[in-house]
């Protein structure tokens, strides 16, 4: 795989402030997903616990999330290498899943739903609700991002300013592969405990 | 920890004066510029501080006359003041808001956001912040979050009534009592604001810090401003989000019949709630894992510009520059693990209660390393005894006095019966409202030159801080001995209990020199407003400081440092140097002595 060349100091810089602003806003996300989970496994110690069994749907949103996470590392490893269009067709892909994934979670929300479960009815079901919903509003921000480096990508951006491409990529998928990581986590808090 | 800086090579092309094409919109109102950003957020923060300050009064008016028809306020508050005397659902709103907008929409915005914003750039030698357009947003998110926590006030039932903490079940359940209803929602939904902008804000300060330093800025070379604005951007980014979970789950309980909070057996107007298993303690966990490192969020900044403050009038290097920048992370460190101590008459375990004690008084030991620095600094100093430094001072005296009182606290067993009394009352407002209070304060008179270009003037500064040290230490010092007696905090009047008739006196006087204080403020609003128009022009370093942004003209240009970032080749704190023809030597000034470190 090609490293990133920069054309200039500047952009250099550039890559390393986003970087490092990303992890920062990655750490503030990562702390709030803990804060849910403490909240979490103090409420599950109480008397009143049920355990809801989980939407059948959540095992292929898993494998839709997860294939997008592959097929966006793929699509970085073509535009490294300058094949623009498959680049640009497997980001295309990536914003494609993501939107199923996102459509699968509502569709797991309806299970629930069609199953008589509804937000406040056991404390299960009420994080069942926030914690995929909280981890949802992040995907819809992750797809905002994918979709700004799709077109980019598509329009030539990658051509045109290689290094500038190389940094709204990285950090783009940064954010895929965490809110991946954060929905392992939150499917094993839910199914676990 | 890296000695070497990174290159800081922002192009001119994007600076320079591409200001002056601006429109008026762009420069003043929508600016990316970090400068006017941080203006904007010093304006908000002490509009806002003449809300809380009001609201103080009308507290202290309670509890220093709670007999007494006040009757111009009724026609003020019709529904709060009916026939001029204060009802008790009116009292706890106005104490909650008062302690809302005093932490974080005045200290907030004006300390942290308002001068944090202004003097990371210009201190580090950058040309503007990491993600300007953020900057820009995070401005006006808090804006919404202040006009938010304002509307609040004028919907039904008023606003909220829970205390800052917004403990439930009183912020949980609507129909507790008027001020549970809608000014609670906005209050939480404003607070989602500010954490928003908050993050947004602390992202471009860590970022800022530690990818835009000017050539030579090596983390050594940082002055303590920058470093305390640092840490407690940290600290502020990792500690909001658990309350912004606990805000999610607070409004789901409220509107959504969700259990989080709530616990069985909970009966309303005579009617049982259903909800089942919640846990009003879960909430206090996850308000204090913010509430507690919000404390240093505000008081490091004021640490900070004290000690950049106190090298300009004793004409010395601060004292154990290093020490005191461990000292600060370590107190980031410490801070996120000691929020318990805030609990511990919640019937927690006595082994954890122990262990937030030990917590709690460890980091006593970093706080007072930075306490004994910045008293050693005045040592052997030849001080100029000027606005600012007077409030640096002030900031001394109440970090020392207010931390005292937090040994007491910190301790589990004396806090079981201290706990809710006045004595935490005076204690916080010495710390968080003391030091900050005038650490903001020294930081206005300090800077203002620099920010307007004009410099405020010294007799009315004078006045203003004796008129406002004397009463505020009288007030808070005072407060420790009426907790000592028993009172508790939150109650409405003290009359109708025989046990607390023995502090009526001490009430009437606190109430006094409360007056007293809000009245000094007006010779500060006089001064800022008569400064900014007539003031005596400021030349660049009218305190001969040696920090970088005394190195531009006041005000600074757009982008800074015109033409060339400066490049840096002296700690900040040269003072009493040999080898310029001065006692001081900026951080630019080239060194015969390569490098100068701390």
């Amino acid at each position: 795989m090609q490293t990133a060349t920069f054309s200039n100091q500047d952009e250099l810089q550039r890559a390393d402030v986003l970087r490092l602003g990303l992890w920062m806003f990655l750490s503030t996300v990562a702390m709030l997903f803990a804060a849910f989970a403490s909240a979490y496994l103090v409420r599950r110690a109480s008397s009143d616990w049920a355990q809801v069994e989980l939407p059948s749907t959540f095992g292929l949103n898993t494998l839709v999330l997860s294939a997008a996470s592959a097929v966006l590392e793929a699509a970085r490893g073509w535009g490294m290498t300058r094949r623009w269009r498959a680049s640009s067709a497997g980001l295309g892909g990536a914003v494609g899943l993501t939107i199923g994934f996102l459509g699968g979670q509502v569709v797991a929300w309806q299970q629930l739903m069609s199953q008589g479960i509804f937000l406040p009815d056991t404390p299960h079901a009420s994080f069942l609700y926030v914690l995929t919903g909280a981890h949802g509003v992040h995907v819809a921000a992750a797809l905002l991002l994918l979709t700004v480096t799709t077109v980019r990508t598509w329009t030539g951006l990658g051509r045109r300013r290689f290094a500038r491409w190389a940094v709204l990529m990285d950090t783009t998928r940064t954010f895929c592969h965490f809110l991946l990581a954060v929905w392992l986590g939150v499917l094993f808090l839910l199914s676990n405990y | 920890m890296s000695a070497t800086a990174p290159v800081m090579v922002r192009t001119e092309s994007e600076h320079g004066d591409h200001a002056l094409e601006f429109g008026v919109l762009r420069r003043y109102v929508f600016s990316t510029d970090h400068k006017i950003i941080g203006i904007q957020y010093i304006l908000t923060g002490l509009v806002m501080a003449l809300v809380g300050a009001s609201l103080a009064a009308l507290i202290r008016l309670q509890l220093g006359w709670p007999e007494r028809q006040w009757t111009f306020l009724s026609q003020l508050f019709p529904k709060g003041m009916p026939g001029g005397v204060m009802t008790p659902e009116f009292y706890l709103a106005v104490v909650t808001m008062h302690g809302t907008i005093m932490v974080f929409f005045f200290i907030s915005y004006v300390l942290v956001s308002g001068f944090g914003n202004y003097l990371v750039p210009l201190q580090v030698g950058a040309r503007d912040m990491a993600f300007p357009f953020l900057n820009m947003l995070s401005y006006w998110v808090a804006f919404l979050a202040a006009v938010v926590m304002v509307v609040s006030f004028f919907v039904e039932g008023g606003a909220a009534a829970s205390g800052w903490t917004a403990y439930p079940p009183l912020s949980a359940v609507a129909a507790a009592i008027p001020g549970s209803q809608m000014g609670q929602t906005l209050w939480l939904l404003s607070m989602a604001f500010f954490i928003a902008s908050f993050t947004m804000s602390g992202l471009n300060i860590v970022a800022t810090v530690f990818s835009l330093r000017a050539p030579g800025m090596s983390l050594w070379r940082l002055p303590l401003t920058v470093w305390s604005y640092f840490i407690a951007a940290i600290i502020g980014l990792l500690a909001f989000p658990p309350l912004t979970a606990g805000a999610v789950m607070l409004l789901l309980d409220r509107h959504a019949g969700t259990s989080f909070f709530l616990p069985a057996g909970l009966v309303i107007g005579n009617q049982l709630l259903p909800n089942q298993g919640g846990s009003p303690l879960l909430w206090q966990h996850l308000f204090w894992f913010l509430g507690h490192p919000e404390v240093y969020v505000l008081i490091l900044p004021a640490l900070g510009v004290t000690c950049d403050i106190l090298p300009a009038f004793t004409r010395k290097p601060v004292f154990g520059y290093r020490w005191s920048v461990w000292a600060l992370v370590a107190v980031g460190v410490l801070s996120m693990i000691v929020w318990g101590h805030h609990m511990f008459v919640s019937g927690m375990s006595p082994f954890t209660g122990e262990y937030f004690s030990i917590a709690t008084l460890t980091i006593t030991v970093p706080m007072t390393i930075f306490g004994v620095n910045m008293m050693a600094s005045l040592w052997g100093g030849a001080l100029r005894m000027r606005t600012p430094m007077l409030f640096a001072c002030g900031v001394l005296a109440l970090f020392g006095s207010g931390g005292l009182g937090g040994l007491f606290l910190g301790n589990a067993t004396a806090d079981m019966q201290l706990h809710d009394t006045y004595f935490v009352v005076g204690h916080f407002h010495m710390m968080i409202g003391g030091v900050t209070l005038f650490g903001t304060f020294a930081a206005i008179y300090f800077w203002f030159p620099k920010m307007f270009g004009k410099v405020m003037s010294e007799g009315l500064g004078k006045a203003h801080f004796w008129l406002s040290f004397a009463p505020f230490f009288i007030i808070f010092f005072v407060q420790h001995f009426v907790g000592i007696e028993g009172a508790p905090r939150r109650y409405y009047s003290f009359t109708n209990y025989d046990f607390l008739q023995n502090t009526r006196g001490e009430n009437l006087l606190i109430s006094w020199m409360a007056m007293l204080l809000i009245t000094a403020q007006f010779i500060f609003l006089f001064n800022f407003v008569k400064s900014l128009f007539a003031g005596r022009p400021a030349t660049a370093n009218p305190w001969e400081a040696t920090t970088l942004e005394w190195t531009t003209s006041s005000p600074p240009p757009h982008g800074n440092f015109g033409a060339a970032i400066p490049n840096v080749t002296r700690w900040a704190y040269e003072y009493g140097v040999t080898d310029v023809n001065a006692d001081f030597a900026a951080q630019s000034v080239p060194s015969s002595r390569v490098p100068v470190t701390a």
